[in-house]
């Protein structure tokens, strides 16, 4: 393999650099990619919303399929736009109470429904000392976040195995976070060692 | 000689081209041989705690049909006939006649169906189905087709499909559902009626004192980072309470307080929460609305603005309270270095190993949440803060209960206690 | 004392120099630290292996865009790969906008692989997988998918009707759906694990970042995830077990970048404990004083 002659690797590669430059100084090619970026992901976006919700969810149910129930959603959604005029500005209200409603219906059993099968998974079925780590970190965690006590006494040195778990966790969590931010830049490393200079396979 | 040759050469080959296109159904009597495919029934019936449109067929499958496939054929009360399904085999013991709701044939809601089931032992040809599809004349018995023989089987009785109103599988949800509803509503109107709920002390929150002293002490400015979030994000909210108490305690000490902020609408509110605040310490003259600025609406850019400020004003104590993202690293590491005292919280456990790692004190998550209510004191808050202790309790006695009958059950082999395990652990499973 | 007032004032510049040079130099010199296979990746690996017949259908999630694709698009890759190995079929489903580029490029550069190495069983865009398009509303299209998936999309990213498409034959909803991985690295994972799996009953997989990767052991014990692939390490393990299989000929993107993963990740371990070392030391000098 050699130097890639593909127009947009290229492109690709600069701006990774340029990125990347930060790193040593903030300066202007850096500044460039960052607007870059957020230009286009705004501009994306909206493309995909324009196809996918506009065009599939409304324009083509109306005007193929004749199906003029999904004027009632429409103008639900325009009432959104309402917010930028001062005197109607209370009609945006009432979309954001069908979602705020719908959301919650759907969300509320669901959640409860998640706690259960927390709750379930933690029943200690059988007795071996991972079971009883789980079963003592869960319980001394709770305590740790239980507000109505003082914690003193017995209620203090039980929060403070709390403590001592969620601090394990925080530590395993700091660890991922490292592991994620290095593939992330190996990701970026093997992208210009192999396809931009096409020193590795 | 030819003539007779010729004759019957034509005539086998008559025989054959006829015998090849007109395929033979037999009908070889009612009598099964088998007595076990005699017994052999479908059970048909509405698909319990579903939103319509759906029958569920069953059956038993004796160990001598293991080898046999089914089919089965859907007749609605009007006569027409829909194929289900072919050449299953009769080990999978059900089926299912669910249907997206633009297919034409789908089962519709309070129309009567019947289903015949076509028991084989090859698959059935193209040839056959398209007979069973359109003149069969459906009756029980031994048939035989090109010199396959299948049974055909009684029918199922009329079945109905219907929707249920109520999904009785979720039974265990409503009734928490309605706990927590209750608990709620019985602390929160405890607290109306204005009965004092106990909340304790937040760790963070006495560092607050010491920390403007200290700052005061060595002339230096407070800083206080509000995140990235939007008014609407209930870290933010909590930030916004935490940041009216440091106020007034920077206005007591008559020092001066920073806030940078990433949005706009929450700028607005920490101006009129920080002026309230002053104006409650009773030194409304040392309000200045230019220290609570407007920064830049980008993540990355904010974090370079607030740290290039953390770097010029050198603050003596900064306090990070709100929504984080991978920006706080960014803020907390800059901030250790200047060598301020920080008080940290937010609710994102992504980002809360950093916070820990790089400030003084750190609310975790719904610490946070709990310093806000501290703070306040609002009765609605303070109900709710208790609801969900209660709740806490209720969870933690079940996994206890859970670990005692455990305990006894498996550990020491009493069977009572198993089976009362087993109960409660049925009771949860939804 | 020099040593430790070296480290206190280091510029940072200096680590992220070592630091790319730790990740550099393996990829020229490759190192083969030795690698285990976990058992969440296995178990995702054994379900599509053993526990979904000839013609079962794969569901992907991809929820990720560039900015996690290093670690995500492997696994998106490796998934599809086997699945299409044990003739399963594939459907990716995006709940972001951003998701449907990433998947439309693991689908091209799977089937160009693919058909490259398997002349005798060649797969088809829309006959052996395809990607449903692109549609708002997050948990409301996780929820509507239980009742009707072709409903829910109509067209595939492609601007195909689903009803035409021979991949979609006799999928209705999660009830046709073998198995489900969702790919991302925010919290979109718990909407599938609550709407699918707690309401729908559907199997799901975990892909997911490093970062979160801890957060989410949580619902591996609790069973409501089938298995995990978490970060870079997850991909490479899965890798393995393709190539140990023999079905997999593409670059090995996260096998080759686990040497560089190790040597960072010891780089980091001396950087904590001289850290360490030079705040307790000080604090005891600070103390002292």
């Amino acid at each position: 393999m050699a130097l890639s002659s593909n127009f947009w690797i290229w492109i690709a590669a600069i701006l990774t650099l340029a990125i990347y430059s930060f790193l040593y100084k903030d300066n202007p090619f850096y500044k460039f990619a960052e607007y870059l970026l957020v230009g286009i992901s705004i501009g994306y976006g909206i493309s995909v919303y324009w196809h996918n919700t506009i065009i599939t969810k409304v324009f083509n149910p109306l005007v193929y399929d004749k199906n003029f129930l999904v004027l009632i959603p429409l103008l639900l959604g325009l009432l959104m736009f309402s917010r930028f005029f001062k005197n109607v500005a209370y009609l945006s209200r009432i979309p954001i109470a069908f979602v705020v409603g719908a959301g919650t219906g759907l969300s509320v059993p669901s959640s409860f429904e998640f706690l259960f099968k927390q709750v379930y998974a933690t029943m200690p079925t059988k007795l071996d000392i991972g079971i009883i780590i789980i079963v003592i970190g869960v319980i001394s965690t709770l305590i740790y976040f239980f507000f109505s006590l003082e914690h003193k006494g017995f209620v203090g040195r039980v929060s403070r195995v709390g403590i001592t778990f969620i601090m394990v966790a925080f530590g395993a969590a700091f660890g991922y976070t490292i592991m994620a931010r290095v593939s992330l830049f190996i990701g970026r490393i093997q992208f210009l060692l192999s396809d931009w200079l096409g020193i590795i396979k | 000689m030819k003539k007779i040759f010729f004759f019957i050469l034509s005539i086998s080959l008559f025989i054959l081209i006829f015998s090849q296109e007109k395929p033979i159904l037999t009908f070889l009597g009612e009598d099964t041989p088998d007595s076990i495919v005699k017994n052999f029934t479908i059970d048909a019936s509405d698909i319990p705690n579903d939103g319509g449109g759906g029958i569920e067929l069953k059956w038993d499958s004796p160990e001598i049909l293991k080898d046999w496939f089914i089919s089965i054929i859907r007749i609605d009360e009007d006569g027409k006939r829909v194929l289900l399904t072919t050449d299953i085999p009769i080990l999978s013991k059900q089926v299912r006649d669910v249907n997206s709701e633009e297919e034409p044939d789908r089962v519709i809601d309070s129309k009567g169906y019947n289903y015949w089931g076509i028991l084989s032992k090859k698959f059935i040809t193209e040839e056959l189905l398209q007979i069973l599809l359109d003149t069969f004349d459906f009756k029980e018995g031994l048939y035989s087709f090109n010199d396959d023989t299948f049974f055909v089987l009684s029918k199922t009785q009329m079945v109905y499909s219907k929707a249920s109103w109520f999904n009785f599988l979720r039974l265990a949800v409503l009734i928490s559902l309605i706990i927590i509803s209750l608990t709620f509503l019985y602390y929160l109107n405890l607290a109306k009626k204005g009965k004092d709920l106990y909340i304790r002390k937040i760790n963070g929150l006495d560092a607050v004192e010491e920390a403007v002293g200290r700052s005061t002490e060595m002339g230096k400015p407070i800083m206080y980072i509000l995140g990235i979030g939007y008014v609407t994000d209930i870290p933010t909210i909590a930030g916004l309470t935490i940041l009216g108490r440091v106020a007034k305690k920077v206005a007591e000490y008559e020092t001066k307080i920073l806030v940078p902020s990433y949005d706009p609408v929450v700028m607005t509110t920490a101006q009129e929460v920080v002026k309230e605040a002053f104006t409650e310490a009773g030194r409304p003259d040392l309000y200045n609305k230019n220290d609570i600025m407007y920064i830049t609406q980008d993540q990355f850019g904010y974090a370079a603005g607030v740290d290039g400020m953390m770097m010029r004003e050198k603050p003596g104590a900064i306090f990070l309270q709100g929504l984080f993202f991978a920006e706080s690293l960014i803020l907390a590491e800059t901030g250790h270095s200047i060598g301020a005292i920080q008080i940290s919280g937010t609710t994102e456990t992504a980002q809360l190993p950093f916070f820990v790692a790089a400030c003084d004190y750190t609310l975790i998550g719904e610490e946070m949440m709990a310093a806000s209510v501290y703070l306040q004191k609002e009765p609605m808050m303070l109900g709710s803060i208790a609801a969900e202790d209660f709740l806490k309790v209720i969870i933690m006695s079940i996994l206890v209960l859970g670990f005692l009958l455990s305990f006894l059950g498996s550990g020491l082999k009493i069977e009572f206690f198993k089976n009362l395990f087993d109960i409660l652990y049925q009771a949860l499973q939804v | 004392m020099r040593f430790i007032n070296f480290i206190n004032k280091l510029d940072k510049r200096w680590i992220y120099l070592v630091l790319a040079l730790c990740i550099i130099i393996p990829f020229l010199f490759p190192i083969g630290f030795p690698m285990k296979t976990t058992a969440p990746v296995k178990s995702i690996y054994d379900f599509i292996e053993d526990s979904i017949p000839e013609g079962g259908v794969v569901l992907i999630g991809a929820d990720y865009d560039p900015s996690t694709m290093a670690e995500l698009h492997p696994m998106a890759k490796v998934i599809a790969t086997h699945a299409l190995s044990n003739n399963l079929r594939v459907l990716f489903v995006t709940l972001y906008p951003q998701g449907a580029g990433m998947a439309q490029d693991v689908i091209e550069n799977v089937l160009r692989e693919w058909n490259n190495s398997n002349p005798d069983n060649q797969k088809e865009l829309g006959k052996d997988i395809t990607l449903l398009a692109y549609v708002p509303g997050v948990s409301a299209v996780v929820l509507k998918m239980g009742e009707d998936i072709i409903e829910t999309f109509n067209e595939d990213g492609y601007g195909n009707k689903l009803s035409d498409l021979e991949v979609m034959k006799e999928i209705k909803n999660y009830n046709d759906i073998d198995l489900m991985v969702e790919l991302a690295g925010s919290a979109v994972v718990l909407t599938w694990l609550i709407y699918a799996n707690g309401r729908y009953g559907l199997n799901v997989g975990i892909g997911t970042t490093a970062v979160s990767a801890a957060e989410y052991y949580s619902y591996l014990q609790s069973k409501q995830a089938i298995g995990m692939l978490g970060g870079l390490k997850g991909a490479a393990e899965y890798e393995n077990l393709l190539s140990k299989k023999g079905v997999y000929w593409g670059r090995k993107d996260a096998t080759v970048g686990m040497d560089a993963q190790s040597s960072a990740h010891i780089f980091f371990i001396i950087l904590i404990v001289l850290g360490n070392i030079a705040y307790f030391v000080s604090k005891k000098q600070k103390g002292g004083r």
